[in-house]
């Protein structure tokens, strides 16, 4: 869906992006992950030519973005920000059909998928509708800001940390429903943050960058497995990283063929061994059952293995 | 494969890499436009005598006209050349001066020359070019120092060193202005004098009100709305307005007790225009003092106040310490007004410099109104330039 | 509204009845043989100022708004230097100071006066405009350019709302200048409200001088009211925009 070639964007001496090549596959959520000022932001924003790149290229459906008209290239690209940036003087309805009108659909249309978007990011369409943003809190926001990026229905959906400033609990809230549409509508999602948990929890594929350069890629496990050294072991937090590793693995694959005793807390087939550690702590119990489930023919999890050197 | 890199240069990354500031276009233009000024409006014009209208003479060619026209323009080029570089924009400050006095010094010796065998009553005076291109250059200093956000000292101190130079050197004695000049030096010298007591006396009587006013506002909020908005209201009514409506009062009160004569109160004279002139300094200085003894933040007055000092030190230690610069600063703004207002004292009777510019405009005297308007416009920046130092130094401080 | 309403009636009566308030003047003014305002009527001095001042407000309006929003423009930053130059140097130079030195170029009457109301009535426009345009937070620009908002319409639908009420605010500074230098144009020959000021004053008639100054005043807070209306703090606040010059 997004190719970036070679791509680097200088600002005069300094390199904020540097020589990256990246492929972001259709239907997927890629994360970039980097700290701040690890050029993550002029990286995607080359994506929508809010940037534009000093060397290299990027394409769009096989397409040079350079080619496209900027304006038309953007109506068809939904992009969310972290100070969400509502138009202030609109109402919620209002933002959110700012690109079903550029594109000059009709006034029944406009209004009929604003009602339906405000459903699909969990706001009561007749309580919000006509909000000014200032009556918003910082969640309620944020869920407008992405209705109104996927107002058109683009396949693509550019997110610069746009959760990173709400409080823990309303960001896990918008992550979970951030999930949930993406598996209803399947949008190709390039996703920014500097919060490695959020990486974890919403990437199908990582991209993580250290000063301009993409040092690592692939998938969470395959790139928590290989973090023993460099940035990424730094990115990730030396002493947490294997505590998100526990994360990367079922629980089910450490789990000794035992008998299930009844007595134990149960522990669903699909979790991860970090829910286990979880439900552990919270039970005070060293032991879990897992119940048998497909191919898994139930067993139980052992905290020894847990801690186990692997 | 591997894929071909595609290099793309862009505006935007073009200008973030030349390290000319983004003063340089402006003061470029405004410079080149001062060089071209003369040229196309003129540079001298001269008239049989005082009331006889002027007309355009081409510049006279001697050495020395050649010579200073010649540095003119190299440092019209210089001014140009050096606003290219944010560190040496001050320098370029300086070839503006520069530019500005070998002009004048090239009017100056082209009167001479022009008016060799003419009769004495002849007046010479600069063109309309040369106020152009003196306007110009001040505008390019003033852009050389908006970047610091602060008024052209450089230029305007070395501008008047140059000009006093020149003067003193009587390179300059032959213009109609300095000739007028002479002529009324008595009466300039009173006018200036008057004119700083009216905005002195505005300044202070002022002061006198708002500084009590403020310190009583800071704690009732009543005293606050109020003194807001009969400041706010005056800031409506035009002075000259203002002005009429305060000599009928005045000169009621100087009827009732003529004794008030001797003290200047009257309806014609600077006691209206005082008392006018300092109605519109209320606001400036108000919210100045205002937002002055706020600058302590509530934190730390209730820091002070938790350790046990009383309002009385807590005011001197910490309110007028910490926001004596913001004060100034309303000073400052004050003190501005308060130089251009009084030369609309000349007209209700106050005297001042504006009684030379009325005097101008009823004989239709460029020259007369220039001697009017030339020192208001000094003391304005003098005023401006003596406050901002003195804001940078009491902020400095802090 | 109703109270402007209100004013602008009472005003326009007390014009209507100056000149037959012959005993008044002459009970205020005892010494003065004329003091009834008969040179001009009141009405067509009000029409001549009202026609300078907002003439040059207009014509000031669309200069200082049309720099103020070049100067916002990426393109036109190289003028941002030049217009706060403008704006210290005309601080130093009172609008009568600027009129009379274009009263020997233009002559007697309006002409000077009219160029030095555009000059100095542009300035605050343009000042409030560059404030109220740099103050559209930066996110909400990046939103608008975001979504596919071309650079006229990110102006014309975010940008110029937005800033809409800190430039009203200049334009009231700008209209009430405006009517200020008008009266004091009347020393330069220009008919308006401040013409029987400036003539009582030639002529030591205090009378005359009182009633122009009354006149002028008071036009002067009805174009303060009138702009005021829109700037109501309630309606801002329910449509979101940003405060004035906070
Ligand atoms: N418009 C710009 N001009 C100059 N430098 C910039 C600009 N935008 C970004 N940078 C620099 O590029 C680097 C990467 O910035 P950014 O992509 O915003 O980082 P991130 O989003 O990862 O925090 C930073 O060092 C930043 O200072
Ligand atoms: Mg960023």
């Amino acid at each position: 869906m997004i190719r970036f070639e070679g791509v680097s964007r200088r600002y005069g001496e300094q390199v904020a992006v540097d020589r990256v090549t990246l492929e972001v596959p259709r239907g997927s959520i890629c994360v970039l992950l980097g700290e701040s000022g690890s050029g993550k932001s002029t990286l995607m924003r080359m994506v929508n030519r809010l940037v534009e790149p000093s060397a290299g290229r990027v394409l769009v459906d096989g397409r040079d973005v350079a080619g496209a008209e900027p304006e038309a290239l953007r109506r068809g690209i939904g992009y969310v920000i972290q100070s969400v940036g509502l138009f202030p003087h609109w109402r919620v309805g209002d933002n959110i059909a700012t690109v079903p009108r550029l594109l000059g659909w009709d006034a029944a249309r406009v209004a009929r998928r604003v009602d339906v978007l405000l459903d699909l990011v969990g706001l009561d369409a007749a309580l919000f509708r006509d909000r000014f943003p200032h009556e918003l809190s910082g969640g309620q926001a944020q869920r407008v800001g992405l209705a109104r990026a996927l107002a058109a229905d683009p396949p693509l959906l550019l997110m610069d940390e746009p959760f990173s400033a709400l409080d823990p609990g309303t960001r896990r809230g918008l992550q979970s429903a951030l999930r949930e549409i993406h598996a209803e509508t399947g949008k190709t999602i390039l996703f920014v943050t500097h919060d490695v948990e959020e990486a974890l929890t919403l990437a199908d594929t990582l991209a993580v960058l250290d000063q301009g350069r993409l040092v690592a890629q692939g998938s969470s496990a395959s790139l928590l497995q290989e973090a023993e050294k460099g940035p990424v072991r730094r990115i990730f937090g030396k002493e947490s990283l294997a505590f998100h590793r526990l994360a990367t693995l079922p629980a089910s694959s450490l789990a000794r063929p035992e008998d299930a005793r009844q007595d134990l807390p149960m522990l669903p087939a699909d979790a991860s061994l970090k829910q286990a550690l979880m439900l552990m702590l919270a039970e005070g119990s060293a032991c879990l059952a897992i119940p048998a489930e497909g191919a898994f023919p139930g067993g139980t999890l052992h905290w020894a293995d847990l801690v186990a050197p692997r | 494969m591997e894929p071909q890199p595609v290099a793309v240069l862009h505006a935007t990354e073009r200008r973030e890499a030349s390290a000319a500031p983004r003063e340089a276009t402006a003061v470029a233009v405004l410079t080149a436009l001062a060089a071209l000024a003369p040229f196309l409006l003129g540079f001298l014009s001269v008239a049989p005598n005082r009331l006889l209208s002027p007309r355009l003479v081409p510049l006279p060619v001697t050495t020395a006209t050649t010579l200073c026209l010649g540095l003119f323009l190299v440092a019209c080029l210089a001014v140009m050349l050096l606003a290219r570089r944010a560190p040496l924009l001050n320098w370029a400050e300086a070839a503006a001066a520069l530019a500005l006095c070998s002009l004048v010094a090239v009017i100056g010796l082209a009167a001479r020359e022009a008016l060799q065998g003419a009769s004495p009553v002849a007046r010479a005076a600069p063109a309309a070019g040369l106020w152009v291109a003196m306007l110009l250059l001040a505008l390019a200093a003033g852009c050389c120092a908006a970047g610091r956000s602060g008024t052209p000292r450089n230029f305007m101190a070395l501008s008047v060193l140059g000009l006093a130079v020149l003067w003193a050197a009587g390179a300059l004695a032959d213009l109609s202005l300095a000739r007028e000049a002479m002529a009324r030096g008595g009466e300039i010298r009173l006018a200036f004098w008057q004119h700083l007591a009216l905005a002195g006396g505005a300044l202070f009587l002022a002061l006198a009100v708002a500084l009590p006013l403020s310190l009583l506002a800071l704690r009732r909020s009543r005293v606050e709305a109020l003194l807001m908005a009969v400041a706010n209201g005056f800031q409506v009514i035009p002075s000259i307005a203002l002005f009429g409506l305060l000599m009928g009062p005045l000169a009621a009160l100087a009827a009732w007790a003529p004794a008030l004569r001797g003290w200047g109160i009257g309806g014609i004279g600077p006691a209206p225009a005082v008392l006018g002139i300092s109605t519109y300094l209320l606001l400036p200085l108000a919210s100045a003092f205002l937002a002055g003894l706020r600058v302590a933040s509530p934190a730390v007055i209730d820091a002070a106040r938790g350790q046990g000092l009383t309002e009385g030190a807590i005011l001197r230690q910490l309110r007028l310490p910490l926001g004596l610069g913001v004060m100034a600063g309303g000073v400052r703004v004050a003190a501005v007004q308060a130089i251009g207002l009084a030369t609309l004292a000349a007209l209700i009777g106050g005297g001042g410099l504006g009684a030379l510019v009325f005097q101008g405009i009823g004989q239709l005297a460029t020259d007369l109104i220039l001697l009017g308007v030339l020192p208001v416009v000094a003391l304005s920046l003098l005023a401006d330039g003596g406050c901002a130092a003195l804001q940078a130094a009491l902020e400095r401080r802090r | 509204m109703i109270l402007l309403l209100g004013n602008l009636l009472l005003f326009l009566v007390a014009l209507a009845a100056a000149p037959r308030l012959g005993w008044l003047w002459q009970a205020l003014f005892p010494g003065i043989s004329r003091p009834v305002w008969d040179s001009q009527s009141w009405f067509a001095l009000l029409a001549e100022h009202l026609m300078l001042a907002l003439g040059a407000t207009l014509i000031a309006a669309l200069i200082g708004l049309s720099a103020a929003i070049l100067a916002t423009r990426p393109a036109g930053r190289a003028l941002r230097p030049l217009l706060d130059s403008m704006f210290s140097l005309a601080q130093a130079v009172p609008p009568i100071a600027a009129i009379a030195l274009a009263l020997p170029l233009m002559g007697f009457g309006a002409a000077p006066t009219l160029l030095a109301l555009v000059l100095y009535a542009a300035l605050p426009v343009m000042r409030s405009a560059v404030a109220g345009l740099d103050a559209v937070p930066a996110a909400v620009l990046d939103a608008a350019r975001g979504t596919g908002m071309g650079p006229g319409r990110i102006l014309a639908q975010i940008e110029l709302p937005l800033a809409l009420p800190v430039i009203q605010a200049g334009l009231r500074v700008a209209l009430v200048l405006a009517i200020a230098t008008t009266a004091v144009g009347a020393v330069a020959g220009a008919r308006c409200l401040g013409t029987p000021i400036v003539t009582g004053l030639a002529n030591g008639n205090l009378s005359w001088v009182l009633q122009g100054a009354v006149f002028t005043a008071w036009l002067a807070v009805i174009a303060d009211q009138a702009l005021r209306l829109g700037l109501d703090p309630e309606r801002r606040r329910s449509n979101g925009r940003l405060a004035p010059a906070r």
